[in-house]
């Protein structure tokens, strides 16, 4: 159970409670006990496709009752009209709407869509449009984004077109809204390396370069927040980034990023007093590429450990490790 | 700060009342509640018998009642195990029903019927050709299925090459490159995925295709996960949670960096997430209760050494006690 507040019961509620919970119980066995008794049989008609509908509205989180209602959807496959599909998709939708968590909703709604009569690209990209929807209620829904992949892979398998220029202009738009959004951000660091290989950018230098300005934007805009900071510490290392420039160029990328680091740091210490956590961390990370690199000026590694000791004691014993190592 | 240190010291664990709530979890059918979460009921036993051995509390259940109940789960035309008699076998109440079964040290009542054989055939057979898992015969993959599968196959003596070897592969294709991992390759990083894939992996020796410094970006990955409060939230950005005490630490635990967060500071979120009239802890301070939550705290509050709990194996969620007996793969020959 997540989310629910604690209750306090006195003895008039417990007792009225009981009284409820004692008609719904008695409902609920029958009903079950019917249903699971006809699973048994397998018997697979119209009315016990109603009656896990009953069940399933009750609770989702009935999974056999799932699984029966796909083996009778498959054994009437034949007769079933597209209308019926489409009111299976509704179902799912509504239930999705109550209860946006139930991972067997999401995924009967993926065997839906992949049973679905032919399966056709329009199916996809409606869900498509779904699938935004939901994740404009919660941008984070975990369950969401599992599904949004397997809706673009699919699409992309059907029309054998690349969709990553979209998504990624589809996490930009998430980002802009919210810079905290990691799920965007995780979305973007998988695009990238996808589009660097197959030649989809077409101008790399450009878009390097952009991206820079992109996350030093974002880094100024919440420099609290560590979503963009993870995304820094990946794009910072990666091959897409240190094999698109040149070696002089890389170097200056870095220092550019450290000064822009140090100069949000620098006006936090001004603002409040103390350092930014994730603006020591990442700057100890581009000093470890530099000193990869083999340029040797005067490294703060030590100095910026030793201050997130300090500043961030809740992770205290990994400094001391960094610092041991170092 | 020492205010503040001397306050979390000074609550109290509820060992009793918690084995109270969890004793009482059986005798609430007069509850609409226990009805509607019939489909967790297998889960449910393991979770409330691991948190009773970790409470050196064992003998709370009726050892011979809760095996006979892990028997009438069995499904035959699956061959796995259900949660409850009469619903289907899945991925996830078949490995519930083994640890529950292993705890009591009772696997051999597995031989009867060939129960054994076909609840091996179950899980091999949900192997899929990129050597992950699907829940059941429905085919929802992930990375929960190759734990579950993996641990089960552990339990019984009965892991392979054939198996182990593509289900590690499909594991490392989960590693993001935050230090996370995946509920399948592509997804974002995820605290419970971290625990199945590197539980994974511990269970069947194979944490060293990790890189050392994928283990240092592992380490920091889980050790962000704390927040000033004290708990440990599943993702960034994200509320903390009691569950999480789990699956980071035991995470943690696995690749040896424990003490990358505040014990003192995590034990007093634990505890404050207590129900002092009744017991048992919930997700989060004020919230309602559970037998999920209860286990999962008390896992973690063990794991760091607090309260005289009994050990608890960060690999395999269950005591130490037990797991010491199963062999080790890879196997002798
Ligand atoms: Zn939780």
């Amino acid at each position: 159970m997540h989310g629910i507040k604690r209750r306090q019961w006195t003895e008039e509620l417990l007792k009225q409670k009981k009284l409820q919970d004692q008609k719904k119980i008695s409902e609920y066995r029958d009903l079950t006990k019917t249903v699971l008794d006809k699973k048994r049989k397998e018997i697979y008609t119209l009315e016990t496709f109603d009656l896990t509908t009953q069940v399933l509205k009750i609770n989702p989180e009935f999974n056999s009752v799932w699984n029966y209602r796909r083996d009778i959807i498959n054994s009437l496959r034949d007769g079933l009209a597209i209308e019926s599909w489409e009111d299976e998709l509704n179902f799912t939708m509504a239930q999705m709407k109550v209860f946006p968590k139930v991972y067997w909703i999401w995924n009967h709604r993926v065997w839906i869509l992949n049973n679905y009569p032919n399966s056709p690209l329009k199916i996809w990209q409606r869900e498509l449009v779904i699938a935004s929807k939901v994740l404009e209620m919660d941008a984070r829904n975990y369950h969401a984004w599992h599904y949004r992949r397997i809706i673009v892979n699919e699409i992309e398998k059907i029309s054998g077109k690349s969709m990553d220029k979209s998504e990624l202009e589809y996490t930009t738009l998430n980002i802009n809204q919210n810079i905290s959004n990691f799920s965007s951000w995780h979305q973007r660091a998988k695009l990238l390396p996808r589009m660097f290989s197959t030649d989809e950018v077409m101008d790399k230098k450009k878009f390097i370069n952009d991206e820079v300005s992109y996350i030093t934007n974002a880094m100024f805009t919440d420099a609290e927040d560590q979503s963009v900071w993870l995304y820094i510490k990946w794009f910072i290392k990666n091959e897409i980034v240190s094999k698109t420039l040149s070696g002089d160029e890389y170097q200056k990328m870095l220092k550019d990023l450290k000064n822009n680091i140090l100069a949000i740091n620098e006006d936090e210490v001004e603002f409040s007093g103390v350092q930014n956590n994730w603006c020591l961390k990442i700057l100890i990370v581009i000093e470890d590429i530099e000193t990869s690199l083999g340029i040797t000026n005067t490294s703060n590694k030590t100095e910026y450990i030793e201050q997130l000791i300090e500043a961030d004691p809740l992770r205290k014993n990994r400094y001391m490790h960094l610092l041991n190592k170092h | 700060m020492s205010i503040e240190m001397s306050e979390s010291e000074n609550i109290v664990f509820l060992r009793d009342k918690h084995i109270k709530y969890i004793d009482s979890l059986d005798k609430k059918q007069e509850d609409y509640e226990y009805w509607l979460s019939e489909h967790l009921r297998l889960n449910g036993v393991y979770w409330g018998l691991t948190a009773l051995c970790l409470l050196n509390a064992k003998d709370t259940f009726k050892k011979e009642d809760v095996i006979e109940f892990v028997i009438s789960c069995w499904d035959e035309r699956s061959g796995g195990f259900a949660p409850f008699p009469g619903h289907d076998g899945h991925m996830l109440s078949t490995l519930s029903a083994i640890q529950i079964l292993a705890t009591y040290d009772a696997l051999d009542s597995m031989n009867a019927r060939d129960i054994r054989e076909k609840c091996v055939a179950f899980i091999k057979g949900n192997q899929m050709k990129d050597g992950s898992f699907q829940g059941d015969r429905f085919g929802e993959v992930d990375t929960r299925f190759v734990y579950n599968a993996i641990s089960s196959l552990s339990i019984l003596g009965e892991l392979t090459p054939e198996i182990v070897d593509p289900a590690v592969e499909y594991i490392l294709r989960c590693y993001n490159f935050d230090g996370g991992f995946g509920l399948c390759p592509g997804a974002e990083s995820h605290a419970a995925q971290a625990f199945t894939c590197l539980g994974t992996l511990a269970i069947v020796n194979k944490l060293g295709k990790l890189s050392d410094s994928q283990m240092e970006e592992l380490g920091w990955w889980l050790c962000e996960r704390q927040l000033p409060e004290g708990g440990l939230n599943g993702r960034p950005s994200k509320l903390p949670d009691v569950c999480y005490s789990w699956w980071v630490l035991s995470s943690l635990s696995i690749i040896d960096k424990l003490s990358w967060i505040d014990y003192n500071k995590l034990r007093a979120f634990i505890l404050q997430s207590q129900d002092e009239k009744k017991g048992g802890i919930s997700d989060r301070p004020e919230n309602e209760v559970d037998v999920y939550h209860t286990v999962f705290g008390i896992a973690g509050l063990s794991l760091m050494g607090f309260e005289n709990l009994d050990p608890i194996d960060p690999a395999y969620c269950m005591p130490v006690s037990v797991t010491s007996k199963f062999k080790k793969y890879p196997y002798d020959k």
